[in-house]
Formats: structure tokens, sequence, C-alpha cells
């Protein structure tokens, strides 16, 4: 399998806090990998170095053999690296449609391809019926899937997804865990912050666990939940003791 | 986007009620004001490109305006250069101006962007008071009068300047209306949301910010050469003036920032408040002018910040379809 | 040689003392309220002419004016505050921006309309008046004007760092959502920082009435001044604004004195645009946009 994006010592400093240290880890290409810890422990900051939001003090991001590091987001994303945000950054005044073109138009500069890719990713998401409603009188949830059609229109190889599932209901994750599904099934690359174990295990084969901007676990689902490290981040030292083989639920 | 033909028949009658004006209304001082209109709805219309759309807030357009009427006078005077010509050097003069003016000012976001374009026009009006010999220096100078010379930009006609001033206007509003239907639209609006967000998804707005910011320079540019043609005069004072900037973003401010008639709007209806005023008073008191378009900024800002052309609409709709107001169509809807 | 550059700094810092007061306040303003104040030299204005009406009228000395325009202009600040600058909170950089400056372009034509553009002055015992040390000379009124400044100045500077309701500014200045949580009301806390900022812009005024001719348009100059300073010295810091105007005070009189009368203003923006082309956050950095 190659490799879509190989992390290398990656760190960033922001004033005295060290919010990235020597990240290192690499995804393979069509892989889901998920990237969990704490709060705090640093991982919508790798998505930001990541994608060039923020500049990394040191350190490499190469995806499908180029060079991240350094570039401004916009040649990131022409690259085939997208991203959405925890928070949802609609363009507010636009229409569902008109963002999501906005999106589509990096690859084609023509209104009429634009229209016809973004209603595709549009109806990938299932907000077709409200194309042309402005993107602040969406709900949230409905904003969270206007910023990934909005991405999906760039025709990223590589999707980072951050927190998308949180504040879902059960059913709802379930849904959003179907759209996961099926942009992995597409070969897409996906990397998702998350907090939502269920999700987690239901998407993911491969995750790195960051904690106080370090990576302190990689494996499969099974290893990690059991590694002392993660559960000491997570829970305390007080419950170390208790670790133990889990299998994935659900 | 509504229905095309039903635009384009309205367009089309005002566009016919405009042309017909000066047939109609004879007096000088009436087509002085028109002509006033025409002109600051163009600069208000290049202005609106950059800040209506993209929200980047100059407020040192005027640095353009007087590029544009410095170059194209001293081509005149000095190597006899028609206006026509020195028109478009204007612009393109501005268009240079404006990279290096955009590459520090855009180092600024929000109000600090506008304090740094204040900044520029005001140190461009200082160095043309002190170009003495390449430039007149603070008394300025008049342009020789050639009578009836259009190859000249000159005529007897009051209602030449008006059809001038309504081409430019014209061209201004059918760019932006080619812009705005295009991916830069697109571009533009996003950037003016939410800058970060746009670069997200492969906009590149520093290039984008750069080029509309080239387009809009220019297109102020054009209108510096042709007040120049009209009152026959330049001077620093005059041609980098601060309420030129401040008209430029107030006419979109008022009558809809970031659409396509908002700048139109805002200055017909400014400009005639200033005309009604004026002729109430008798004379242009002081700061009577500026009172009134101060007031009615205020009043836009505080109960309707994105301005007056969807409130129109608004009643339009209710007055001509007897139907309640449609919710707030989207700026872009695709 | 030595002796004229001398001089020309100790003119200039003592004008800086006046545009410390301004830019203070604007960058107080931004620092906690997060908006520019575009109207902050029309507050000057305002207190010049209050100071003016209280001399002419009543024959008070501008200093002891300083008793009626420092409280009436924290009023003032605290009223617009609250019914206009409320009303633009969170909408976003435009209605922020030309509230502000729509308010200036009214203040200073009203009072154009209601004083005329004429100069107005006001002459006191010590107008003319000059200290002699060495070298050099020391006119009182603006020493005075220097002195009081720095006052006012490092009374903000304790009531910022060791009063309750200091704290409380500055602690919504960083971070407002948790200062909220904290039980601080952001209104109350905006508005002790807008009445603060247009008292010091007040103060400013019957401070260079003294020296300084009072005109409709008196305040742009400071205003302008005050950006640049605030700029330099790193938005929202006021100790940044404070040294900035000092420092700009410095560079605009020696710009006066050793290029030409009418260079000053040149020798400011030259500095805001090099301020802007190699360390666009300010001296004190970091703090970005």
């Amino acid at each position: 399998m190659a490799e879509a994006l190989v992390v290398r010592n990656l760190s960033k400093r922001f004033g005295g806090l060290r919010a990235v240290q020597d990240l290192g880890f690499s995804v393979g290409e069509g892989e889901t990998l998920a990237l969990i810890g704490p709060n705090g422990a640093g991982k919508t900051t790798s998505f930001n170095l990541v994608t060039g939001f923020h500049r990394a003090d040191s350190g490499s991001v190469v995806a499908f053999g180029r060079e991240l590091v350094g570039l401004p987001p916009y040649e990131v994303c022409a690259l085939g690296v997208a991203r959405t945000f925890q928070v949802a950054r609609p363009f507010g005044t636009m229409t569902v449609l008109a963002n999501v073109m906005t999106g589509a138009f990096l690859r084609d500069k023509t209104v009429s391809v634009a229209r016809t890719r973004a209603q595709e990713a549009i109806a990938f998401v299932g907000l077709s019926a409200k194309e042309h409603i402005p993107a602040r009188s969406l709900t949230t949830i409905d904003q969270r899937r206007l910023e990934m059609a909005r991405a999906l229109a760039t025709v990223p190889r590589i999707l980072l997804l951050d927190e998308v599932m949180a504040g879902l209901n059960p059913a709802e994750i379930d849904q959003a865990v179907a759209l996961v599904g099926k942009l992995s099934a597409r070969g897409l690359t996906i990397i998702i912050v998350e907090h939502v174990m269920r999700a987690i295990m239901a998407v993911a084969r491969h995750i790195v666990v960051l904690d106080h901007g370090q990576k302190i676990a990689e494996g499969s689902p099974s290893e990690v939940v059991a590694n002392p490290e993660v559960i000491r981040a997570y829970l305390g030292t007080g419950y170390v003791h208790a670790a133990q083989p889990v299998a994935a639920p659900c | 986007m509504r229905r095309v033909p039903r635009n384009w028949l309205w367009v089309g009658l005002l566009a016919a009620i405009v042309l017909m004006l000066p047939l109609v209304v004879t007096s000088r001082f009436a087509i002085d004001i028109f002509i006033r209109i025409a002109l600051f709805a163009f600069i208000g219309v290049a202005w609106n490109l950059m800040g209506g759309y993209a929200k980047q807030l100059s407020l040192g357009h005027a640095a353009y305006f007087g590029l544009g009427a410095y170059t194209s006078t001293i081509l005149e005077i000095r190597y006899g250069i028609s206006p026509w010509l020195g028109m478009i050097a204007g612009g393109v003069v501005a268009m240079l101006a404006s990279l290096p003016i955009g590459a520090l000012c855009f180092r600024l976001r929000g109000p600090y962007f506008a304090i740094a374009t204040i900044a520029t026009a005001q140190v461009l009006m200082l160095l043309f008071l002190k170009f003495r010999d390449f430039a007149w220096g603070a008394e300025g100078t008049t342009i020789p009068n050639f009578g009836d010379a259009p190859l000249m930009m000159q005529f007897d006609e009051k209602s030449s300047y008006y059809f001038l001033a309504l081409g430019l206007l014209a061209l201004g509003v059918a760019i932006t209306y080619r812009i705005e239907h295009s991916w830069m639209g697109y571009y533009l609006v996003a950037i003016g949301e939410d800058e970060d967000a746009a670069q997200a998804i492969g906009v590149n707005a520093p290039r984008v910010k750069r080029d509309i910011y080239m387009i809009s320079a220019f297109l102020t540019a054009l209108a510096g050469t042709f007040y120049v043609q009209y009152i026959y005069f330049i001077d620093p004072a005059t041609a980098f003036s601060f309420n030129i900037s401040v008209e430029a973003a107030l006419v979109s401010i008022v009558g809809g920032i970031g659409t396509l008639w908002g700048p139109v709007v805002g200055t017909v209806l400014l400009e005639t408040a200033s005309a009604l005023l004026q002729s109430w008073l008798g004379s242009s008191a002081g700061g009577v002018q500026l009172t009134i378009y101060s007031l009615i900024l205020i009043a836009v800002i505080l109960w309707r910040p994105s301005g007056l052309l969807g409130l129109f609409e608004d009643i339009y709709r209710r007055m001509v379809h007897a139907r309640p107001a449609r919710p707030k169509e989207a700026l872009l809807d695709g | 040689m030595l002796e004229t550059l001398a001089q020309a700094v100790i003119n200039g810092l003592l004008i800086g003392g006046i545009y410390a007061l301004v830019s203070i306040g604007v960058t107080l303003i931004f620092g906690v309220v997060k908006i520019v104040n575009f109207a902050q030299g029309e507050f000057v204005m305002i207190g010049m002419y209050i100071t003016f009406f209280l001399a002419t009228r009543f024959g008070i000395d501008p200093l002891v004016s300083l008793a009626v325009s420092i409280p009436v202009l924290f009023l003032v600040g605290m009223l617009v505050q609250h019914f206009l600058i409320r009303r633009v909170l969170g909408l976003g950089d435009m209605p922020q921006i030309f509230l502000t400056f729509a308010l200036s372009l009214l203040l200073m034509n009203v009072a154009l309309l209601l004083f005329t553009a004429n100069y107005r002055t006001v002459h006191t015992g010590y107008s003319d008046e000059s200290i002699h040390l060495g070298a050099f000379y020391v006119p009182v009124a603006k020493l005075i004007a220097f002195g009081l400044a720095m006052v006012f100045s490092g009374i903000l500077w304790l009531f910022l760092h060791f009063t309750d309701l200091g704290k409380a500014m500055r602690a919504a200045a960083q971070n407002p959502e948790v200062a909220m949580l904290m039980g601080i009301n952001p209104h109350r806390v905006f508005a002790v920082a807008f009445g603060a900022a247009l008292a010091l812009a007040g103060a400013a005024g019957s401070l260079l009435m003294p020296f300084y001719p009072a005109s409709p348009m008196a305040g742009q100059v400071f205003v302008l001044m005050a950006f640049v300073a605030v700029v330099l010295g790193t938005l929202g810091n006021v100790t940044g604004a404070l040294v900035a105007s000092l420092m700009m005070g410095i560079a605009e009189s020696l710009g006066i004195q050793f290029v030409g009368a009418d260079s000053g203003l040149i020798v400011v923006f030259l500095m805001l645009l090099l301020t802007l082309a190699f360390r666009p956050s300010g001296l004190a950095g970091g703090r970005g946009r």
C-alpha cells in the first residue's frame, strides 16, 4: 500500500507552549486513520500544521510525495489535502450551492462545471433539498454536512475531518459513519479527529493517540485501548492497572 | 439569480430614461448633478468590487483617483497626449501602484487595513504637494481649454460629459456583473466572509485580493481623468481628497454593499439629498453635506447594515406583487 | 547642531505626551471592546472646545477645566458605548469601522456648523513662558501638559493593574468568554473602557488649549498619530502605545526640524509604512492581528 501522507518530526510552539512535539505517523492510501487524545492534546493543531494553517517550526509532511510544510493552505488544498473545521465556517450569506461551488472552482473555473460538481457533492452528503438556502440558516449538523461537501468539491485525495461527530445523537452518528464509509469505499484517504469512541471503532483500523502534543500510542483499536499510556492520559494513573485487551464494541 | 428576462426589461427601461434625461431636463445645474451622480456611482462601483464583495474596506481610493487624474494631465500638458490615451495610462499607473500598496496594506486586516489605505492616500497627496517641477505642487494647474475638442476629451455640450460618465458607469457595472457571475465573484464573497476558510478550500486569497485591487484601482483612475477634464483643474487637495475616498465607500454601504446596483442606489440617494440641501440652504454651508451623510450612514449601519437596496427591493415586492417579501435571498445562489 | 537635535527631541517628547493620551485611549478601546475608534480625535476636539468656552465665558484656566472635561467625556464615552457601539458589536468589520468613522465625520461637521472653521485659542499666563535648562528652553505649557499626561497615563495603568474593575477589563480584553464565565459583565466593562478612553481624550484637549488652537479638524492630526502609535506599540498594548507615542512625537519633531516644516506628517506615515512592512505586529510583537 502506497503512503498517502507521511508526517515526520512535526513540531510547533506557541510562545512557551509546545503544542505539537516531534509528531510522526503515516497513513496508507485509502486508509482511514483516527487521531485521538484528550482535549488539548494537539489534534486540531496537527491538522492546522498539515494543511498549512500554521507554519510548522520543524519537521515534514509529505503527501503523495509532495512536501507540504511551508505551503499556504490553498496550495495544500490544490495538492489534494482538504479539511473541515471543528466549528463549521460556512460562508453565511451564500447559499449551500454557492458555498460548495466555491470549493469546486479549484479544479475548474467554469461555472457550469463547478455547479454540476457541487451538486454531486451536495447530493453525496444529503443536502440536495437545501441547495438554495443561505448557509447561515442551516442547522449545526447541516452546516457540518456543508463543510464536508465543500471540502469534497475540491476533489481531495486526503480528507481531514475535525470532530464531525461532536454533539450528534446515535442515529446521526450512524449516518455520519456511513458517509465516512462511503468516502473510504471510493478510495479516499481519511484522517479523522474524534472523541466519539463508537464512531472511531467503526471507521478506523489505525489509530494514533496524542497527549500534550506528543504521540503516545499507535496501532489497531484493540491495541490502543489496552495501552496503559493511553489509559493514563485519559483517565489518570489510577486506572492503568485495569488495562486488559478489549474487543472492539458494536 | 432572478428570472433573467424580467430583470433586463427593467434595466432597459431605466437605461432609456437615463439616456433621455438630458433631453428632458436642460438646466445646467441639474445636468451637473446627473454627471456627479454618474461619476460617483462609477467610483462607488469600482470601490464596491473590492470593498463590497471582498470586504477589503479601503478608505484610500482617492490615491488612485488622483494618480489617474495626474497621469492624464501630465501627459496632456507636457506631451500633448490626448486624455483618452492618458486615461488608459492613468489606469495602468494606478494598477501598478496598487501592487506595492496592496502588498503593504493587506498585511493588516479590518480597521487597520482601512487606516493603512488612508495613510497611503495621504502620503501621495503630500508627495504631490511637494512635486513642484513635475506636477505643479500645491497650486495645481488648469488644463488648456480647447473649446469643443472631443479628441482631447473636451466638449461644448455639457450633456456629452454626462454620456461619458454614464459610459464609465456602464463599464463598471458590466465588469461587476461579469465578475459576480464568474468564479471570481464567488471567491471574492468567500474571502469577504471568511478568508481563512476560503483558503482552506483552495482560494488563493492573496492573489485574488491583489487582482481585484488592480481592477478597482484601474477603474477609479479613469474617474480621476474624467474629473479633471470636466472641471478643467487639478491640484493635490482635490485629486487625493479624503472626501472622495469616503464617498466611494459611503455610496456602496448606504446603497447596498456587495451588490450590483447598491452603489448606484446609494449615490442617487446621497447626491440628491446633498443637492436638495444645497439649494434649500442657499450655499454649500461647510459641514452640512457631510453632517447629513454621516447621519445617514449611522442610521444605515444601526438599522440596515446590508444597505438600503434590500429595503427597496422588499418595498417594491410588497407594492407591486401585494405579497409579503420572500425571505432574504442569499447573495449568490448559484 | 547637537543642541538643535536635543531641543527637537525635547519638543517632540513633550508633544508625544499628548499623543500618548490619545493613543492609549485608542488602544484601550481596541484591546477591550475590540473596535477601532475612528472618532477618538473628535473627542479631543470636544475637550478643546469645552476648555475654550470655560476659559472665555468664565475665565477658568484650562488646567482647572480638566475637572470638567474629564468627567464629561467619561460620561459621553459611556453613553456612546451604550447607545451606539453596543449595537454593532459582533457584526463584523464593516459596521464597526464605519460607525465610528461616521461618528467622527458627524462630530467634525457639526462642530464646523456650530463653531465655524476659525481657530480658537486660549491664552494663559504661562502660555508663552519657558523654563531655561542650560542651552535648552522648555515651554511651560507643554511641560505641564506632558507632566499631567504622564500622570494620567500612570493613573490608568495603576487602575488596570491594581483595581478589580481594571483587572476585569484586562481579563475581558484577553478572553471575553472566560471573563463572562467569571461573572464579569462585558458591557459594563466596555462602558468603563470607553469612558476612560474618552476621558483621556478630553484631558488631552484641555491640556492642549494653552498652546494649541482649537478647530473642528483639530482632532484629525491626533487620531492619525494615535493610530500609528497604536500599531507601532502593538494593538491593545497600553505601555506600547505610550512608548510609541513618545517616539513618534520625537520623530515628527526631528522631521520638522531637519527636513522641513510640513514633513512631520510624512515622517509619521513613513513610520507606519515601515512598521507595516517589517514588523506588522508592532514593537511588542506577538499579538499579530
